[in-house]
């Protein structure tokens, strides 16, 4: 048994390793493609890509609403920025150094939040996500208040100009993000494949089953909050190298952004996950696109993408709930 | 002494609305049983409706009126058009979770908030509306002080009691406020003692959104209107309905002034930056020490 | 068993599609290095000048700022229409960012990018713009004419060289305050209600060079930036409470509004002295007017409240300048709301400046070129502002003369002691003094004049 267990956790962990590679290759090749703006904005998919996995595995696996991942990726986002601006660190070691105060938050978060169900779960994460810019000008002389703390990707070493040319800024963006969202990728893979995912799931799906076949549920959640933290705080670390870690960078309309992208693209696999970012990342983009021909005055341009992704949800959520990538749910359930 | 009375006037104009607020809440949760996120979006967007008729010449009651109408036609709208849907939806694989048919309504809700929002965005534009009061807003002068307690704060506080006596009444003592009550604990249950569950739903958002509306009105002559003016409301309102508890009218109120004087005694006597966390530190404290909420009964936290 | 025989069959096919991927990888990483951009000046050709602007449009931060771009676009559509700058049409492309850092960063993308403008021009939002200020730097591009008055964006011209302000300094500002507080004011309890980000802290901090300080929770209150809507009661009450006779107020217009407001409520009248940003009389009566109080009560309300400014008073109507723009602005702003008022005034002013920017510049328009007209020649972008730029090679600040006037009671702020005498300072611990300049004249066609 322990052989067999053994194998199946190696060829998970191929599995995840060969779709994380496959990934990065399309991102690369398709990235090669596109001129500096669309560049830009592939290295923001990949960045709340990481983010919406998170809510993949908090909601779409283990069933638990939260609206707070943006105070999380503040989290995330603020431990970088002090690492990188008082201590010198590159950002190659601030950030897998700030995993571990997001995994903290979320164990905090998780302790409180374990006992909470639904509507009382999203309202708590929510009075949480407004709190956060309270907090950064509470402690002023800490998180420079309103200020911020200013931060960026910075350039790339030397050795690697020597190998690849040097990339313009865009590129190189798009060179920082994307290990980050392949290692992010292959860690949700292996979850979801292995033992962990279907405990997770018999939580989501039925919580008197679960207890009843063993599961120790409340230490379960716990654990999915401090893995779904770990995921959100990473995309919070990059997201705020894009220029400045302040209040007005996550604010609760970025909780809402990847949740949206979340249940757009289908809540309950990675594809889903890529799907949806690319679809609020994007979007944007595609309604100027299409209706930057019909004269609309700034009124109505300011507002219109929020009301479209807003009545997607809606309709998302009405007709098809398992959203885009649902409609094959396949191997994960 | 002063910052005291102070506080305390404020505490109890302020609470008025946030009770207000977790009064629409509660009754959402009681006839439709789902927490209603874009409850002050349908406020927000009766009240716009309610400037623009007081901006072309209509008197305050007229706007009033059509502020209390439109938000219960709004409230009825999209039950009819979104929830129902929704609820009647079990052909998905992903509803068969409990948890999942727990959250699917929040995320429709949290849409809708959106959605409103930038519909009155585009409708409205940004610009920041002040809106009248229908009584003086001048503090009423006890002993030498002038209090900042005005004639307009005694309209809330009476139309919030109003409301509270009413809604209680309407539930305890009608037909349709037990069939709504009936509906919220068992869908089934009530589908087979015959009542008409998708209506009385239906009539649970239409009063709702009415409520809303009216804590919408009563709020904004104190601030100003613009699509976001009343997200913080919401936060509060919400926290008010855990503590007083989700299933009780008159926890709901008692929520929302304890909620009241906690912000307006945070904001006098410690500063404004720690209002959140303050609001954030009772609604932890009560999940905590008493989930169900001062009032709440035992099965109110059924999800 | 057959768990077993699908494992190993496993473990031969990945190997492979690993090594193959990991070769396409290489391969596609090595695509990806494109060679570098061309030489030709972005964003200008030989019939257009293409700048960018920044700034919350929609949003809570937005109400009053999001007129400024479209004044601006009046000023050029004016300008354009007598056949632009050496023949080139200016168009301006606006971006909303509500606000958030976030989508600061990806629409200073979206307009180097795919606008490929030439230069940013007149962007509002301090914390807004530092999340892009260093990008926009290290590409040279000119950051022309930023609406705030952060010193720390001018203060050190090797760290931001291509920035430049269209503001005076909130420090400088509130030290030239302060120094007439302390003449005039001596025997009066000062208070000061200021929000919580750069603006207040900066005002506070320029009080206190100038001498004039206050006790937290007493004789200072405080409001985050963006909650007033909420009513600031318990801050009016509690300066009040403290016998506080002046009130200096570090927030913007909406605030000030909100406090009067507040304040009327529980009888309190004390001396309004208000910083130039939230100083806007026609949002001012716009707010209050709402709430029930007329226009007439509001203007007496205003009245007497001291504040301070670097241009005339947008009420001046007999100011060349303010007569020249208002009939732009009635003729050329396609914007959804024009009403005249200060920020449409600072729009029209911001457009001005740059057109002489431009035009001084020279025919060859190049992003080198018109960043080093610009520092060296500040004297030549007169405006309708009363004091003169103080660009030079240590420092980017704007205007750094500012007049002091009080509301009379037709909501025009008149100069204080009848003779306008314009202050200056610097945003450090140098003394404030009084400065001598007189304003160019406006030329008849409105347009800037080379040299």
């Amino acid at each position: 048994m322990r052989a067999v267990s053994n194998l199946k956790r190696k060829s998970i962990a191929r599995t995840s390793l060969i779709r994380t590679l496959i990934f990065a290759a399309l991102v690369l090749l398709v990235g090669a493609q596109f001129d500096a703006y669309n560049q830009a904005q592939l290295a923001v998919v990949l960045i709340l890509f990481i983010g919406v996995l998170s809510i993949t595995l908090l909601t779409g696996i283990s069933g638990q609403l939260s609206l707070g991942q943006g105070a999380l990726m503040a989290v995330g986002g603020y431990s970088t920025a002090l690492l990188i601006t008082n201590y010198t660190l590159s950002l190659w070691v601030a950030i897998p150094l700030s995993v571990i105060s997001s995994a903290i938050a979320g164990l905090l978060l998780g302790v409180a939040a374990a006992r909470l169900r639904g509507p009382y779960l999203a309202g708590t994460t929510l009075v949480i996500a407004l709190a956060i810019p309270t907090i950064a000008n509470r402690f002023m002389s800490v998180f420079k208040g309103d200020e911020g703390l200013q931060v960026d990707v910075g350039y790339p070493p030397q050795w690697f100009s020597s190998l690849f040319g040097e990339p313009t800024y865009e590129q190189w963006q798009l060179y920082v993000a994307l290990p980050f969202a392949g290692v992010a990728l292959f860690f949700a893979s292996n979850i979801l494949l292995s033992r962990t995912g279907r405990m997770w799931r018999s939580i989501r799906d039925n919580e008197s089953a679960a207890s009843l076949a063993g599961v120790n549920f409340s230490r379960q959640k716990i654990y999915v909050f401090v893995i779904s933290s770990t995921f959100a705080g990473l995309s919070g670390a990059l997201y705020g190298l894009r220029g400045l870690v302040g209040p007005s960078v996550y604010p609760v309309s970025l909780s809402l952004l990847l949740l949206t992208a979340a249940v757009l693209g289908g809540i309950r696999s990675i594809t889903g996950a890529f799907i949806g970012t690319v679809i609020v990342v994007f979007l944007p983009d595609w309604i100027e696109l299409i209706l930057g021909n019909f004269g609309l005055s700034e009124q109505v341009s300011n507002f219109l993408p929020a009301l479209i992704s807003s009545l997607l949800l809606i309709l998302t959520v009405v007709i098809n709930p398992a959203g885009v990538a649902g409609a094959r749910l396949h191997k994960h359930k | 002494m002063n910052t005291f009375l102070a506080a305390l006037s404020l505490g109890t104009s302020r609470g008025a609305i946030f009770a207000l607020v977790a009064l629409g809440l509660v009754i959402v949760w009681r006839g439709a049983g789902i927490v209603n996120f874009a409850q002050m979006g349908q406020a927000m967007f009766s009240t716009y409706i309610a400037s623009t008729l007081i901006a072309n010449g209509y008197s305050y009651w007229v706007a009033f009126l059509a502020a209390l109408l439109s938000g219960a036609a709004l409230g009825a709208l999209l039950d009819i058009f979104i929830m129902r849907p929704l609820s009647n939806k079990k052909q998905s694989e992903l509803l068969s979770s409990e948890s999942m048919r727990a959250a699917v309504p929040v995320i429709a809700s949290l849409g809708i908030l959106g959605a409103l929002q930038a519909l009155a965005g585009i409708i409205w534009a940004a610009e920041e509306r002040g809106f009248p009061a229908p009584a003086k807003e001048e503090g009423f002068t006890v002993a030498g002080n002038v209090l900042p307690f005005t004639s307009f704060d005694v309209f809330v506080v009476s139309i919030v009691t109003l409301t509270l006596i009413v809604t209680t009444l309407f539930f305890t003592k009608t037909g349709i406020g037990l069939a709504m009550r009936a509906t919220a604990l068992n869908q089934e249950v009530a589908k087979l003692s015959g009542i008409r569950t998708n209506r009385t739903r239906t009539i649970s958002w239409a009063i709702s959104g009415a409520a809303s509306s009216l804590a919408g009105l009563l709020i904004t002559p104190t601030s100003n209107l613009s699509p976001n003016t009343l997200d913080l409301v919401l936060i509060v309102g919400f926290t008010a309905a855990v503590v007083g508890g989700l299933d009780s009218p008159v926890g709901a109120v008692l929520g929302g002034f304890i909620l009241g004087m906690v912000i307006s005694f945070v904001t006098f006597y410690d500063t404004p930056e720690d209002v959140f966390l303050a609001i954030l530190a009772v609604l932890l404290a009560v999940l905590i020490i008493r989930p169900r909420g001062i009032l709440g009964s035992k099965d109110a936290r059924r999800v | 068993m057959n768990a077993v025989i699908n494992l190993a069959s496993l473990s031969r096919s990945p190997r492979k599609s690993i090594a193959v991927i990991s070769v396409a990888l290489a391969g596609a990483l090595a695509l990806t290095a494109m060679p570098a951009q061309g030489a030709s000046t972005p964003g200008v050709s030989d019939t257009e000048i293409v700048l960018g602007m920044q700034l919350p449009q929609t949003g809570p931060a937005s109400p009053g700022y999001n007129k400024v771009d479209d004044a601006m676009r009046a000023y050029f559509d004016y300008v354009n229409s007598k056949g632009g700058v050496y023949g080139r049409k200016i168009t301006l492309v606006a971006k909303d960012d509500t606000y958030k850092a976030g989508l600061t960063v990806t629409s200073a993308s979206a307009l180097i990018n795919k606008d490929k403008v030439f230069a940013m021009v007149g962007s509002i939002g301090t914390q807004t713009h530092i999340s892009v200020i260093k990008d926009i730097n290290r590409r040279g591009i000119p950051d022309l004419f930023v609406n705030s008055g952060y010193s720390g964006f001018y203060t050190d011209p090797k760290k931001y060289p291509t920035t430049f302000g269209a503001l005076g300094t909130y420090v400088a500002e509130a030290k030239i305050l302060g120094k007439y507080i302390k003449e005039n004011l001596a025997t009066k309890n000062v208070g000061i209600l200021y929000q919580t980000d750069d603006f207040g802290r900066n005002t506070v901090e320029g009080l206190t060079t100038a001498g004039v300080t206050f006790t937290a929770k007493k004789t200072a209150a405080t409001f985050i930036a963006g909650t007033q809507a909420g009513g600031l009661d318990a801050q009016m009450q509690q300066l009040k409470d403290n016998n506080v006779d002046v009130v200096i107020i570090g927030a913007v217009a909406s605030a000030f509004a909100t406090a009067v407001g507040s304040a009327n409520k529980i009888g309190y009248k004390p001396q309004y002295i208000v910083i130039s940003v939230g100083s806007d009389a026609t949002t001012f009566q716009t707010i209050l007017g709402s709430k029930g109080i007329a226009p007439a009560v509001s203007a007496g309300l205003l009245a007497g409240t001291i504040s301070a400014s670097h241009a005339p008073s947008p009420g001046e109507a007999d100011d060349e300048f303010v007569k020249a723009f208002k009939k732009i602005n009635d003729d050329f702003n396609k914007g959804p709301s024009k009403t005249w008022d200060n920020n449409v005034l600072q729009g029209m002013n911001i457009g001005y400046v740059t057109t002489a920017a431009l035009m001084g510049a020279g025919k060859d328009l190049t992003r080198e070129g018109i960043i080093k007209y610009i520092e060296n020649n500040p004297l030549k972008l007169s405006s309708a502002a009363l004091a003169p730029l103080g660009y030079s090679a240590t420092t980017h600040e704007a205007f750094t003369g500012f007049w002091i006037g009080k509301y009379d009671a037709t909501t025009v702020l008149k100069p204080i002691d009848g003779t306008r005498k314009v202050w200056t300072t610097d945003s450090a611990k140098g003394p404030v003094t009084e400065l001598k300049y007189t304003r160019p004249a406006i030329a008849a066609d409105a347009l800037p004049k080379v040299g």
